[in-house]
C-alpha cells in the first residue's frame, strides 16, 4: 500500500493534546473544530479508561467553518463551559479544519479572560504522542515561570503511552531519593480509574496550573520518550542551573540502571549507595531473578510490537533483555528510532504487521491486535491503546525493576500457554 | 459541499423541527455532546460488509472510530466492516489537493480487496480544500465497472442525524435501481435502519419468515450491495427506530411507489407491534390471519420464558434515564419483564415521544425534563430499586445506594425482538442481586 491506510495504530495528535490535558487539574480541553473530533475522542477513552471523560468541542457547523476567523466561536463555547463549570484552565486544541482555514489560537487565546492554554495540533500531522508532547510544551512556554535558582524539586516529563502507574511508580522512585516530583502532564490522580467523591465534570486529579508555574525551580527535569526531549530543552531553558535527564526510556535493567545512576548523581549523597532505598535494591534483585526465568520462553519468542514509538523501544529494551526477537511497527517516528534502533523497525499500519514475511508468535498492540491475531492463529497482548476490551491496565506497569519484573512474567506465561 | 442542502434541512419528517428551535440547526459551541456527520454516515454504510469504506480525510476520522462497532455479517468473505480504510492526508495533500491519493486509495483498495463497491466518505478537511470526489467515483466507478459512492457528509455539516441521513441520500442516488432482482416474493420488505447491532435483526428475522414476509434488502444491517440495488422492486420499506431515515424512504415512495412503515423490534410489544404494522401495510387478510397466529404462538412461548423473570421481578421499580425515542420504547421493553417504570427522562424527547412515555407509563408516572437534577428525588420518593440511565448516573445509584445499569454500555448480546427480552430480563435480575453496588460505597474505616 502506498496511498491507502489499512487498519491503522496511528491516532490524532488533537487526541494526543487532550490526553495531555486531562492529567491538568481543574481542566477542561476544548477541541476548536466540528463536534466529531470531540466526540469521537470522547467515546476513545471512555472506553479505554472505563471512566467518564471530560472534554468539550467549539462544534463548528458549515456556516462557521467557513466564514470567520473562529474567535467568537471560541469565545461563545468557553461563555458556555463557564455557565456549567469553572475550570481552572481551558485547553484549546485546534484540529486539521481550522488549522487549514487558517484560525490563529494564539491571538484568539491572547484576548480571552479565561485562563487558557493553546496548543497547534492539524491531525494530519504527527499522532497521539506528537500532541501530547505538542500540549506539554505549550503548558510549560505559556505557563512557567522563569527562575534562577534550584529546589529539591524534580520535574517529570512522561511520554503519552505511560500509565497512571508508570506515572505514580516514577514520581514514587524520585521522591524515595529526598525530592520533590512533579508529572507534566500528571494521569496518575486523574486517570488511574479511582472512585471519586462526586461525578466529575472536568478532571479532579493531575498537576495544578500552580504547580506548572513553578516547575522553573527544579533541579533537574527528567524527560522520558524522545517525543519529550523538546518539552524538556524548552523546561531547562527556564532556569540555567536546570539539569536535564532525558532518556529514551526506563524500561529493563540497563535503562532502570542508568535511570538510578542519574538520581545517585543528582542526590547530595554523590555515588554513594545509601542514596538508594533498599526496596529498589530487593526490586533489582527480582528483576534479574525473573530475566533469568524467563529467558527459556522468551529467548525463542518472536513478537511484534505495534504500539506508539516511545513505548514500542521501551517495551523492545525490556523483552530484548531476556533474548526476545522483537519487531517494531510504530505509527510514527518523530524521534527519529529508525535509525538507531537494533530491532528492525519501522512505521506503519497494522496491515504492515500482515505482510511481515518473518514467522512470530505474539503482538503486543492495543484492542485492534485482537481481530488480527485470531485471523493469524498467532497470541495478542493488549497493551498500549485502545485497551477496549480489557481492564487495569492503568495500574499496570512495565518499565522500572519491579514492572519490568512483573511484565516480563506476563510475555513469558503469555507465549508458554 | 460547503452548505447543507436546503431541502434536506427542511424535510418535513424531522421530528424536530416544529418542536424545537435548536435541534436541527447549529450545534452549541461548548455545550455539544454527539457525533458528526460523518459518524452518521459511517454508521449508516459501514455494515455492508462486502464493500470497501475508504474515509477521505486525515487520520482522526478513522483513527479512532474503526472497528468500534459490533455489527455482525454472515458474509463469507472478509468483513470490511471491521477493515480501517483511510487516505490519512498528509500536510502536502492539504496543500496540492488529496485527489492523487484519493484515486490511487481506490486502486489499492480495489486490488487488495475485490470489493462489491466502495464508498467514499468525505470529511472536514477533504471538504473545506474542496478535492472532487464526485468526479473521482465517476471515473473510477467507469474503470472498474462496480459502483463507487461518494458519500458528503463531513462532520461540520451537521449532527450524527444528519449524515445519516445524508447517507441515504447517497444510497438512493448511486444504488438503489442500478440492478433488476432475478425474482421477486409477493410479501417483500427493506429494513431501513436496522444496522445488526449484536445481531439484534437475527432475533426477528426468523418470526418474520415464519409469517411469509422476506426481505430484499436492508440498509445496512447484514446487507449486501447486489441486494440494495434492487432495493425498488420490495413492496414496502420498514424503518427501523431511524427517523433520519424517512427523507429515503419517502423519495422511494416518490419514485417507485414503494409505501413505508416505521417500527421498532425492542421489546414484546413492539415487536408484535411492528409485526401488525407491517402486514397491515400488506393489507392482505391471510397474511393477516397468519401473523395474529404467529404473534399469539410467539408471545405464548415468550411468557412462558419470562415467568420466572417476572415472578423474581415482581414489585420492583425502575427509574429510567435515557433520551430520545428509548424513553418510552426502553420503558415499553422494561414493563414487559415485569418491572414497574415509575419515572422516564424526557428532556431530548420530541412531543411525540413524550406522549408515548405518558400513555407508556400512565397517569402517576413521572416525566424527568431535568433527569440529572430530579433523579435523586424521585428514586426516594419512589423508593426505586434500579436506576438504568448512562454512566454519569453511576454516583445517583451508589449515593441512592440501588441497583444501576448502564445504558450505554455497549451490550455484548442483542435486546432484540422476542427472545431478546430474556436476555434483558438475566441482565437486570443480575443487577438487582449484585452486591457490589452497595459494597463500592462502603464508609472508609477512617470516616466512622
Ligand atoms: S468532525 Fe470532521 S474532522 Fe472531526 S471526525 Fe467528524 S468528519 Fe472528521
Amino acid at each position: 500500500m502506498e496511498a491507502l491506510t489499512v487498519n491503522p495504530t496511528r491516532l490524532s495528535a488533537p487526541m494526543g493534546a487532550m490526553l495531555a490535558f486531562l492529567g491538568v487539574k481543574h481542566c477542561m480541553p476544548l477541541i476548536h473544530g466540528a463536534q466529531g473530533c470531540a466526540s469521537f475522542s470522547k467515546v476513545f477513552f471512555t472506553r479505554h479508561f472505563h471512566d467518564p471523560i471530560p472534554v468539550q468541542t467549539t462544534a463548528l457547523s458549515d456556516i462557521s467553518a467557513v466564514l470567520g476567523g473562529g474567535d467568537e466561536i471560541v469565545t461563545e463555547a468557553i461563555g458556555n463551559i463557564l455557565a456549567k463549570v469553572t475550570p481552572d484552565l481551558v485547553g484549546l486544541i485546534s484540529t486539521g479544519l481550522t488549522e487549514t482555514k487558517g484560525d490563529d489560537l494564539r491571538s484568539i487565546a491572547a484576548a480571552l479572560t479565561q485562563k487558557s492554554v493553546w496548543v497547534s495540533t492539524p491531525d494530519y500531522i504527527g499522532g497521539l504522542q506528537s500532541g501530547w508532547a505538542a500540549a506539554t510544551e505549550a503548558l510549560i512556554t505559556q505557563l512557567v515561570q522563569p527562575c534562577m535558582s534550584v529546589t529539591q524539586k524534580v520535574a517529570i516529563l512522561p511520554h503519552a503511552s505511560m500509565t497512571p502507574i508508570e506515572v505514580e511508580d516514577l514520581k514514587a522512585l524520585v521522591e524515595s531519593f529526598g525530592f520533590e516530583a512533579v508529572a507534566l502532564p500528571d494521569l496518575s490522580e486523574s486517570m488511574d480509574g479511582h472512585l471519586g467523591e462526586k461525578q466529575a465534570t472536568m478532571t479532579q486529579g493531575g498537576v495544578s496550573i500552580q504547580a506548572i508555574s513553578q516547575l522553573g525551580e527544579s533541579c533537574a527535569v527528567v524527560a522520558i520518550g524522545r517525543s519529550m526531549l523538546s518539552a524538556a530543552r524548552l523546561l531547562a531553558a527556564k532556569n540555567p542551573a536546570m539539569k536535564t535527564i532525558a532518556l529514551d526510556h526506563i524500561g529493563g535493567l540497563g535503562a532502570t540502571d542508568r535511570l538510578i545512576g542519574e538520581l545517585m548523581a543528582l542526590s547530595s549523597d554523590d555515588r554513594s549507595d545509601r542514596a538508594v532505598p533498599a526496596s529498589v535494591k530487593r526490586w533489582r534483585a527480582r528483576l534479574q531473578d525473573m530475566l533469568l526465568d524467563s529467558h527459556f520462553t522468551l529467548g525463542k519468542a518472536r513478537i511484534v510490537l505495534a504500539l506508539e514509538a516511545d513505548q514500542a523501544v521501551s517495551i523492545a529494551a525490556l523483552l530484548s533483555e531476556a533474548g526476545a526477537k522483537c519487531t517494531l511497527i510504530t505509527p510514527t517516528d518523530e524521534g527519529g528510532y529508525e535509525k538507531s534502533s537494533l530491532s528492525p523497525f519501522r512505521v506503519g499500519d497494522l496491515w504492515d504487521v500482515e505482510q511481515i514475511k518473518e514467522p512470530w508468535d505474539l503482538i503486543i498492540c492495543g484492542s485492534h491486535g485482537e481481530a488480527l491475531a485470531h485471523r493469524m492463529g498467532r497470541k495478542h497482548l493488549e497493551m498500549g491503546f485502545p485497551q477496549w476490551e480489557r481492564l487495569g491496565g492503568q495500574l499496570e506497569s512495565a518499565q522500572l525493576y519491579h514492572g519490568s519484573a512483573r511484565f516480563l512474567a506476563t510475555v513469558a506465561n503469555k507465549i508458554a500457554h | 459541499m460547503l452548505t447543507a442542502p436546503k431541502e434536506l434541512l427542511n424535510e418535513s419528517a424531522c421530528d424536530h423541527h416544529t418542536n424545537k428551535k435548536t435541534a436541527c440547526n447549529r450545534p452549541t459551541p461548548g455545550a455539544t455532546t454527539g457525533g458528526c456527520a460523518f459518524e452518521g454516515a459511517q454508521i449508516s454504510l459501514f455494515p455492508y460488509a462486502e464493500a470497501a469504506h475508504i474515509v477521505h480525510g486525515p487520520i482522526t476520522c478513522l483513527g479512532a472510530s474503526w472497528e468500534t462497532r459490533a455489527t455482525p455479517t454472515s458474509f463469507s468473505g472478509r468483513d470490511l466492516t471491521q477493515v480501517g480504510l483511510t487516505t490519512a492526508i498528509s500536510e502536502n495533500d492539504v496543500i496540492f489537493g488529496g485527489e492523487k491519493r484519493l484515486s490511487a486509495s481506490i486502486d489499492e483498495a480495489m486490488h487488495t480487496f475485490n470489493p462489491k463497491a466502495i464508498f467514499i466518505y468525505s470529511t472536514c478537511v477533504t471538504a473545506l480544500i474542496g478535492d472532487d470526489i464526485d468526479a473521482i467515483c465517476r471515473e473510477k466507478a467507469q474503470q472498474y465497472g462496480l459502483p463507487i459512492v461518494p458519500v458528503h457528509a463531513p462532520g461540520f455539516i451537521g449532527s450524527k442525524n444528519f449524515g445519516s441521513r445524508l447517507a441515504g441520500e447517497a444510497v438512493l442516488e448511486h444504488l438503489i435501481g442500478t440492478l433488476e432482482p432475478e425474482s421477486t416474493a409477493p410479501y417483500e420488505i427493506n429494513l431501513i435502519g436496522e444496522y445488526n447491532v449484536t445481531g439484534d435483526m437475527w432475533r426477528y428475522l426468523p418470526v418474520l419468515e415464519k409469517i411469509g414476509i422476506k426481505v430484499r434488502a436492508t440498509l445496512s444491517g447484514d446487507g449486501r450491495i447486489d441486494a440494495i440495488r434492487t432495493a425498488h422492486r420490495a413492496g414496502l420499506n420498514v424503518i427501523v427506530c431511524a427517523q433520519s431515515l424517512v427523507t429515503l424512504t419517502r423519495k422511494m415512495q416518490e419514485r417507485y411507489g414503494i409505501p413505508w412503515v416505521s417500527v421498532s423490534f425492542y421489546g414484546q410489544r413492539d415487536t408484535s407491534e411492528a409485526i401488525r404494522t407491517i402486514v397491515r401495510a400488506f393489507g392482505d387478510a391471510a397474511l393477516i390471519d397468519r401473523a395474529e397466529a404467529v404473534i399469539t404462538e410467539e408471545e405464548a412461548k415468550l411468557s412462558k420464558q419470562l415467568e420466572p423473570i417476572r415472578t423474581r421481578l415482581a414489585g420492583k421499580k425502575a427509574v429510567l434515564n435515557t433520551g430520545g425515542n428509548k424513553a418510552w420504547s426502553f420503558a415499553s421493553a422494561l414493563q414487559d419483564i415485569g418491572l414497574k417504570v415509575v419515572a422516564t427522562a424526557v428532556g431530548k424527547s420530541t412531543e411525540a415521544d413524550r406522549a408515548k412515555a405518558r400513555e407508556y407509563l400512565g397517569e402517576e408516572g413521572v416525566l424527568m425534563t431535568k433527569p440529572a437534577v430530579e433523579q435523586p428525588k424521585v428514586i426516594a420518593d419512589t423508593q426505586a430499586d434500579i436506576l438504568l440511565a448512562g454512566g454519569r448516573s453511576l454516583y445517583t445509584a451508589l449515593k441512592k445506594k440501588i441497583a444501576f445499569v448502564d445504558v450505554n454500555q455497549e451490550k455484548k448480546v442483542s435486546y432484540g425482538g422476542y427472545d431478546g427480552l430474556v436476555a434483558f430480563g438475566e441482565d437486570v435480575i443480575a443487577a438487582l442481586d449484585n452486591p457490589v453496588f452497595k459494597v463500592a460505597n462502603r464508609e472508609a474505616p477512617w470516616r466512622h
